[in-house]
């Protein structure tokens, strides 16, 4: 159970400062942060074997969301 | 789920989507609206609709793919 | 209680030690595998950083490494034990491919990480003290201060060249 509030606090810490920091090339390390702890949440949240497909999807999608970001920022080339 | 996690994902969830309506920068959008879904994705989950989170986070970053390309055209 | 958070900060720190080798044993700090990583690396250089650091922070971001393998492999353990590590090292190399990354960090490190994980549940940690060990973990790379960590990882680096 204490994992669990742990994981959340470092949840809403990445998110504020995700959120605060101007920078973009910055910004994606605290969400990649907030990723992490949302996908340890997913599977410590419900214990079923789908969970752990969900929260390996949902790590996916987001890990791809920001290589794209990332990708133009960086001013094209491949995605 | 117990209300002080409830608190905690929706805070995130709000600030996700207040973030998202103030900030001027379109990248930093983008980054906004993941957060948004990143606070919204455990409500669903504990409620047991494990097909739902997959097909959405599943949808959420085709989307923000689409609307990169629109931000790169508009740059150029 | 006390016992639980000793738990969680010693599964922090096997986490830590853990992915950083993989990660490090793989150059993953040489070069940016997609432009995005190496953008990540300008901006963290800019804001007083090191380099070689802020390129494997790059990498972390933009595709899932040893880090993530870490993460899924623990809640694998915890739902379905060792079958449940492997099916996540499956779904860590299916997602290096998505990404565009054509190395192994992150399917070598899920493998390791199921044994080792498996390996310390019998002793008497919990598999979610892992779970909450990695993000702990990962916080203290990429979320507390870029420059101090991208200095830390730049000067791992010298060491194994």
């Amino acid at each position: 159970m204490i994992a669990l509030y742990v994981v959340a606090a470092i949840a809403v810490f990445a998110a504020l400062r995700a959120i605060i920091e101007k920078n973009t090339g910055r910004k994606l390390p605290y969400a990649n942060v907030l990723n992490f702890a949302v996908a340890g949440a997913l599977v410590l949240l419900l214990d079923h074997p789908l969970s752990l497909v969900a929260a390996a999807t949902y790590f996916v999608g987001s890990t791809l969301e920001a290589n794209a970001i990332a990708s133009t920022y960086a001013g094209g080339g491949k995605r | 789920m117990i209300t002080a996690l409830e608190v905690t994902f929706g805070l995130i969830a709000l600030a996700g989507a207040v973030s998202a309506a103030l900030i001027r920068d379109s990248y930093g959008k983008l980054v906004s609206l993941g957060i948004l879904v990143a606070g919204v994705l455990p409500f669903i989950v504990d409620r047991g609709y494990l097909d739902v989170a997959i097909a959405v986070s599943l949808i959420a970053p085709i989307a923000t793919i689409f609307v990169l390309l629109a931000v790169r055209r508009e740059e150029r | 209680m006390l016992g639980e958070i000793l738990h969680i900060l010693a599964a922090a720190i096997i986490s830590w030690i853990l992915f950083v080798t993989v990660d490090i044993f793989f150059k993953l700090p040489e070069t940016g595998g997609v432009s995005g990583a190496s953008a990540i690396a300008r901006d963290i250089q800019a804001g007083g950083g090191a380099l070689a650091g802020g390129t494997m922070m790059g990498n972390i971001v933009c595709s899932p490494d040893a880090s993530a393998g870490t993460l899924l492999a623990a809640c694998g353990v915890y739902v379905a034990g060792i079958p449940g590590g492997l099916a996540a090292a499956l779904m860590v190399f299916i997602g290096n491919r998505i990404c565009h990354d054509p190395g192994y960090a992150g399917t070598t490190g899920a493998v390791i990480a199921t044994f080792v994980i498996y390996g310390f549940t019998l002793v008497g940690f919990a598999a979610t003290d892992f779970v909450a060990g990695m993000v702990i973990a990962i916080l203290s790379i990429q979320g507390l201060s870029h420059a101090h960590a991208s200095r830390l990882l730049a000067r791992l680096w010298r060491v194994r060249q």
